[in-house]
């Protein structure tokens, strides 16, 4: 039976893999070669890698299917990309303005302006929906998490805020230029609703709460990362402010 | 060289790191193009930090586990594994890659992630966690946790009073 090793396992890996400077690099060969245990084990290491390259190294040389070539290359024709956002603003009324805007000169600074008025813009198209506010309905939140996720391409949950006094009743997907946008619609005892809409964004980064508002409704809107999020309703500013809040801290 | 061509000459190695992440190749081509579609529509948001080919993995290293959580739980073809090697590999005995490529398949997704980067994609310990959106010190135990389960599911280790463990 072989001596069991003498030096730490994670330091023999950082070596093997070049992660270690001169000194510690040097300190981790020395003792390697009086240790037959460690030695073994990076044999091992070598054979895993070995096999592993054998495997997958070949793939990078198979000629590239034309699909893949065709996906890489993106669609020369800014005509088509127009007419798409035109097709999206005659389906959605005035949610396509922020897909417009979006589409026409890539990341501007008036996008996420643009965001907070497709977001009331959906908000104003559906809140006032007695018998079909929603298209999945919240008692159904499993299928709504999925299909908004799937859609979205992103992990998306209706956040809870319940603690605002508010309850979900469900959610839409609506449809836009280069992807789709997701609304979430809640009320509270009173009837009150509010919306959160949700929809993939060019800018990327982060951006503190904005405030916007408009004659009927105000709204509170930021991005995180690859989407920008809005909050709407006509509520008191102190109120949504607290619904925003909650939304972000349970949409990370 | 500009961003669009290079995430086109980043297509051979989208689909090496794919064909790790799934067996299937139809799955693994799906995989590379639903990444470079979303790669070239968000193109603009590739930060110079990082070369695009990192950016590109880390994308789909997103996309494959956004589909595999969509997909539900991962229900794994049991006459898809290798038995465990039934004569006991010798320290010069090779590797068989049948074996390896089961081995892989079996491993937990963030250790097979770790492992792909790091051996197959070459990438150094930063780039790789860099890539896979997690601490240096996480990558390197997910690596360390992979190669162990590699040498137990490889007959390398027998279990046994000296079996080393895998934390």
């Amino acid at each position: 039976m072989m001596k069991p090793m003498n030096i730490a396992e994670d330091k023999l890996l950082a070596w093997y893999h070049g992660a270690l400077d001169g000194a510690e690099a040097e300190a981790v060969a020395r003792a390697l070669a009086q240790d037959p245990a460690a030695q073994a084990l990076v044999e091992d290491w070598r054979q895993q890698d070995g096999a592993l390259t054998a495997l997958f190294a070949p793939v990078a040389q198979e000629p590239v299917p034309p699909r893949l070539v065709a996906a890489a290359r993106p669609a020369r024709q800014a005509g088509g990309l127009r007419i798409a956002a035109m097709v999206g603003m005659l389906a959605i009324g005035l949610t396509g303005g922020w897909f417009a805007a979006q589409l026409s000169n890539g990341a501007t600074k008036g996008q996420s302006r643009s965001l907070a008025d497709a977001a009331i813009a959906a908000h104003e198209t559906y809140v006032v929906e007695v018998l079909h506010p929603v298209e999945v309905a919240a008692s159904d939140a499993a299928h709504l998490t999925g299909w908004v996720s799937k859609r979205l391409g992103h992990q998306i949950a209706p956040p809870d805020f319940a603690a605002q006094g508010f309850r979900l009743m469900g959610g839409r997907v609506l449809p836009g230029g280069t992807g789709a946008a997701a609304m979430f619609l809640y009320e509270n005892d009173l009837g009150r609703r509010v919306s959160l809409y949700v929809a993939p964004t060019a800018n990327g980064g982060e951006t503190a709460f904005q405030f916007t508002e408009a004659p009927a409704v105000q709204s509170f809107w930021w991005t995180d990362r690859d989407l920008a999020y809005a909050v709407v309703g006509d509520v008191p500013r102190a109120a949504l402010r607290a619904i925003a809040i909650a939304a972000y801290d349970q949409l990370i | 060289m500009n961003v669009l061509d290079e995430i086109e000459a980043s297509i051979p190695a989208l689909r090496r790191y794919a064909r790790g992440l799934t067996r299937d190749r139809e799955a693994a081509d799906d995989l590379v193009q639903d990444c470079l579609e979303r790669a070239v529509a968000k193109r603009h948001l590739w930060r110079r930090d990082a070369p695009v080919l990192h950016w590109l993995y880390r994308i789909m290293t997103n996309r494959h586990r956004d589909d595999r959580r969509r997909a539900g739980p991962q229900l794994v073809a049991l006459d898809g594994l290798a038995e465990p090697p039934s004569e006991p590999g010798g320290q010069e005995a090779r590797l068989d890659l049948r074996e390896v490529q089961d081995a892989l398949l079996r491993l937990p997704l963030d250790q097979r992630q770790a492992l792909l980067m790091v051996s197959v994609e070459g990438l150094s310990f930063d780039a790789a966690a860099k890539v896979l959106d997690i601490p240096k010190g996480t990558l390197m135990s997910r690596l360390a946790r992979a190669r162990a389960q590699l040498r137990l599911l490889t007959g390398r280790e027998r279990p046994g009073p000296t079996k080393r463990r895998a934390k």
